[in-house]
């Protein structure tokens, strides 16, 4: 099993390299190059821009560019090796030990292996500070989200598969139909316009009431969070209500029919016959011997569907004005602060890998014919 | 035999009676059919797909004709008898309202966007299933470190989210027109295209027909193209369907944001877009009929690539 | 496709004690929709307490479809079950019972083993958990105790070191440790009826006669009733007493496996037991029944054999054959050859039979041999 778990972190290290890569291309994509944006911002200071340069080199050759931006090179050491490779000896850190190590091994803070992802262009803000507080509503929103949609996605395909070709199976299935065609930003426009616009049963947008509570995530916020938690809590779920149903419908439409058909092969199978010829009731047949069975796939399933998540997460928090990762991507997107693009990117996809190493582990752990 | 190794890929159902005249009342025969015989068969079958593909006829129509018939310019600025700042909802005349502000008809709009919409979904689709069945074929049939570097590559592509590297290249590489969004959208949905084809063709690489063909010397690229690429066809079209209607959505939802198609032309995400800023002043209408026209396509094109699925799968029966 | 069967008992009362499953007029279909599909069409049969008997048939013949039937493990639709059908077990009617009492019966008092032993265990679970359910399930114990149980089984069936095996999955075991265990499993609440379901076919050669072996010394030992499914002439031979030959839905051919592999009376077993390949026929012609099996849709309306008999004629083509006694008590053969007009045709039926074959004898005269010959 341990043998297992490392081989497949063996395996998530090129491509955690080759997204690095890709991403740091955003940078040199950028029309006008990374500097641009810089000129005339009376927000930052010389000394954030000169930190900012230094820090990420860019009056360097792009391998040592990228190689500082990573935090493979330390920044303070110059020269170039073959017109536009870092010395060997910029790879070292200031204590003498290789420069990507922790600070407290290497001494150095520079690049994304030390969570250094730069500053905002537009708030002179480090781009890790703000990635982290927009990181709790989405994680909110996304975890409440993952819940509702894997439970009632799983209730309903195995109900449907029990009872196939019956009301409920067919009603079902017209509700994957649509709700798979159902454009996200669409449905969650037409929800604000139902339940917000016209009959003013739910909050149209926001985390929090602005009203009664400060800012969601300023120290203000969590003073009052703990003065009455419960009311907290319960304007939170109120302001979910409609963007997790947004977020979810999609796929608990296409879930429910995965589910189902994994529920109908394995109901088919050999060895259920087996549990019925020993005498097993039918509740123990379907949930114990097919459900078991028919969730294997399922959980691949959800490792590749993680990514919608983020991906749904900036439709849904656009149009919900959540202040999460989503609704931060836009912005950045909008006003060219690629500093929080690349971070943004950089973080959701090391998310994504590692969402798809958890579920090819918890595959192996719930399938004992895997060999490890 | 390399004669009969073509059609080996799925043996159609056949029954030889050894006794024509001791049987001649009971048993079935089956005529021999080619696949695509059988599976068009079996695709009549089904019901949803044939409404879908009728849908599709009645939509490609709309996208062709509708423009001619009911033509739209940005700089017509439409001059109503009564102006109502909201738009005036459905009625006789105009089925799906006016939008507010300028009153535009809604109707038109969207029989206009349709042409683009399904233009970017289609087009974009060929690009991705081109570059995807070129890349999957070649990890697949080369193997060893073409297939690792190019699966490493779909794998780093596959992990950032799609959308936000959409939404980023649009950004950067945008200028509004619809072919470059055609061009990024396919540029962005070819991996799944190819993990498939490299799957295929290991597996079919695997089958006796393909090691015959090995074994009586066929060269390399009359291998991929003549025996298992025809072989491989029917998921790959499966998945076409699936990208379609994903490209449909992500366009719009692309334009929606602003960072696709310019506002000028109009696509089901930009009217879409627009109707936004009304539905606080009860305006329903602009915002739900295109919304209503891409789930239409959406389910259309779903119902086919569902019974095609059904049609290609050899484990069900016509 | 309605007809009277001559060895129809009378209905509604149970069989004399001594009998343990009686069949009565039973009639599986399925319900597809292109039609109705008469899988079971009429049989009836009855098997003693500790007694053995083999349904014999090509597939599509009917005789797993009445194995299921037995079981009650056929979903209802798309299968349908005759009104006049009576299936009586252990002094009850079966298919009226409900289902918790059903339940009770399944695994407990009858038991069935499955043709493909790898799909028919559940891969996620050891084996040792899958026979520990069933005992905890009927004998009423505790974890502990049907653990214990299911080693003590796996130990019976001559699986080594079980506690080793008991805590492995199905995938670990080979295909003959895989029906050891499932045979295991079968026996592990001791059925009075233990149903075996062409239980070596998946199996390789060499490790079907050891499991037939098993079987056998198992069945005596616990004194099960044994209802034993298969196409295999030759493990009929080896391990019942009584067998029925079926073909299209219906029992063509009954009575006990010596008369009915060395005399047989109907020409679909005289074909069967001509195709049998022996030493003897080496260098000649191998014998095959004509044809093909008739697609349940289109049966054929009288003999459902007669397009593929060699000794067929008009009467066969018009009138369809009932049961009829053929030689002693019980045997029975559906057959037009038993009308007493038609002695002739018989007699030279028979002598033409004689003439293709010289396995009969041998089969009697050394049947461990035949199995896999």
């Amino acid at each position: 099993m341990t043998k297992f778990v490392i081989r497949r972190v063996l395996q998530a290290i090129p491509v955690l390299f080759g997204i690095t890569i890709v991403v740091y291309g955003i940078l040199l994509a950028a029309p006008g190059g990374p500097t641009a944006k810089f000129a005339n911002n009376p927000r930052i200071t010389d000394d954030m821009r000169e930190k900012f340069k230094q820090a990420w080199g860019l009056d360097q050759p792009i391998p040592i560019q990228y190689c500082r931006w990573m935090g493979f090179c330390n920044p303070e050491t110059q020269g170039t090796f073959l017109g536009s490779l870092p010395v060997p000896a910029a790879f070292i850190g200031p204590k003498g030990l290789p420069n990507f190590l922790p600070e407290a091994l290497s001494g150095s803070t520079n690049g994304v292996l030390h969570g250094d992802f730069g500053y905002s262009i537009n708030s002179g803000e480090k781009v890790s500070d703000r990635i982290v507080r927009a990181a709790l509503p989405t994680f909110i929103l996304a975890g409440v989200a993952l819940v509702v949609w894997l439970s009632i996605a799983i209730v309903l395909g195995v109900y449907a598969a029990i009872h196939r070709y019956s009301l409920f199976d067919n009603a079902a299935t017209v509700f994957s139909y649509v709700g798979f065609a159902m454009p996200t930003f669409w449905l969650g426009i037409m929800l604000i316009f139902i339940f917000a616009g016209t009959l003013h049963w739910l909050p149209a947008s926001g985390m929090t009431d602005t009203r009664s509570s400060p800012p969601f995530g300023s120290d203000k916020y969590w003073a009052y969070f703990g003065g009455s938690p419960l009311a907290a809590i319960g304007d939170i779920g109120r302001h979910l209500i409609l963007p997790v149903v947004t977020l979810v419908v999609v796929n608990i439409a296409g879930d429910s029919r995965f589910v189902r058909a994994s529920m109908l092969e394995s109901l088919g199978q050999d060895y259920v016959r087996t549990a019925k010829a020993k005498g097993l009731p039918a509740r123990v047949v379907n949930f114990k011997h097919a459900l078991r069975n028919a969730l294997l796939p399922v959980i691949t399933n959800i490792g590749l569907e993680i990514p919608f998540l983020f991906t749904g997460a900036i439709v849904t928090e656009t149009i919900f004005s959540w202040p999460g990762i989503g609704k931060l991507t836009i912005d950045a997107t909008r006003e060219f602060d690629y500093p929080i693009l690349m971070g943004v990117l950089l973080v959701t996809s090391v998310l994504v890998v590692f969402a798809n190493l958890l579920a090819d582990i918890a595959y192996g752990v719930a399938d004992p014919r895997i060999k490890y | 035999m390399t004669q009969n190794v073509e059609g080996a890929g799925q043996p159609a159902a056949e029954v030889i009676d050894p006794d024509p005249t001791a049987a001649e009342d009971y048993e079935v025969g089956l005529k021999s059919l080619n696949q695509w015989q059988l599976a068009w068969r079996k695709f009549r079958k089904h019901k949803l797909a044939l409404i879908g593909l009728a849908m599709i006829a009645i939509l490609l129509g709309v996208a062709i004709i509708g423009p001619v018939l009911l033509p739209f310019s940005f700089t017509d600025i439409p001059k109503p008898d009564e102006l109502v700042s909201a738009g005036r909802a459905p009625a006789i005349g105009r089925p799906m309202g006016e939008t507010g502000g300028l009153q535009r008809d809604v109707f038109t709009l969207v029989v206009n966007g349709a042409r683009t919409s399904l233009l970017i979904g289609f087009s974009s689709m060929a690009i991705g299933v081109l570059i995807g069945t070129f890349v999957g074929a070649i990890a697949g049939f080369t193997g060893g470190i073409v297939d690792n570097l190019l699966m490493r590559f779909v794998d780093v592509m596959l992990s950032l989210p799609t959308l936000f590297v959409i939404l980023v290249a649009s950004k950067f590489l945008g200028n509004g027109t619809v072919a470059t969004v055609i061009v990024i959208f396919g540029l962005f949905s070819w991996m799944g295209v190819a993990r498939l084809v490299r799957s295929l063709f290991l597996s079919i690489r695997e089958r006796e027909f393909v090691e015959a063909a090995v074994a009586v010397g066929v060269r390399d690229r009359r291998i991929i193209f003549r025996h298992i690429l025809p072989n491989a066809f029917s998921p790959i079209v499966v998945v076409a369907s699936l990208l379609v209607a994903g490209n449909i959505i992500s366009e719009a939802f692309v334009s929606f944001l602003g960072f696709g198609v310019d506002p000028t032309s109009p696509t089901w995400g930009n009217i879409l877009s627009g109707g936004l800023q009304f539905i606080t002043q009860g305006n329903w209408w602009w915002p739900l009929f295109p919304g209503l026209a891409i789930i239409v396509t959406v389910l259309a094109v779903n119902f086919v690539g569902d019974g095609l699925r059904d049609a290609f799968d050899p484990r069900s029966r016509g | 496709m309605t007809e009277t069967s001559t060895v129809r008992p009378g209905v509604g009362a149970p069989p004399p004690d001594d009998i343990l499953v009686d069949v009565r007029n039973l009639r599986t279909y399925f319900k597809v929709m292109d039609g109705t599909v008469p899988a079971v069409d009429n049989i009836s049969f009855s098997l003693g307490r500790g007694q053995t008997l083999g349904i014999v048939g090509e597939s599509g013949s009917g005789k797993s479809v009445t194995a299921l039937t037995i079981m009650r493990l056929l979903d209802i639709p798309p299968a349908e079950i005759g009104k006049e059908s009576e299936i009586w077990f252990d002094g009850k009617e079966v298919l009226s019972m409900p289902e918790r009492e059903m339940r009770h019966l399944r695994g407990n008092e009858m038991a069935m083993i499955f043709q493909e032993p790898l799909t028919s265990l559940n891969p996620v679970f050891t084996v040792g958990d899958q026979i520990a359910e069933q005992v905890k399930l009927h004998m009423k114990v505790r974890e502990k105790e049907a653990r214990d149980r299911a080693v003590e089984m796996l130990r019976l069936v001559g699986i080594p070191s079980p506690e080793r095996r008991a805590k492995q999955y199905p995938h670990e075991l080979s295909g003959g440790m895989r029906q050891r265990v499932m045979i295991g499993m079968a026996l592990s609440c001791e059925p009075k009826l233990l149903i075996a379901d062409e239980p070596t076919t998946a199996l390789d050669v060499t490790v079907q006669a050891q499991i037939l072996e098993l079987l056998k010394a198992i069945q005596e030992r616990t004194g099960a009733a044994l209802l034993l499914i298969t196409h295999d002439l030759g493990v009929v031979a080896e391990m019942v007493d009584h067998v029925i030959v079926m073909y299209a839905g219906q029992v063509v051919e009954q009575g006990t496996v010596e008369e009915v592999l060395v005399e047989p009376r109907m020409p679909y077993t005289m074909g069967l037991i001509e195709s049998i390949p022996t030493v003897e026929k080496r260098g000649g012609r191998l014998s095959a029944i004509q044809g093909v099996v008739p697609s349940p849709f289109h049966l054929p309306p009288a003999c459902r054999f007669e397009p593929r008999c060699p000794y067929r004629w008009e009467t066969c083509r018009q009138v369809p054959p009932e049961l009829y006694p053929a030689g002693s008590s019980g045997r029975v053969a559906r057959c037009h050859l038993h009308l007493a007009e038609a002695s002739a045709r018989r007699e030279a039926a028979i002598a033409q039979h004689q003439q293709n074959l010289t396995v009969g004898r041998r089969l009697t005269g050394a049947p461990d041999r035949i199995g896999n010959a």
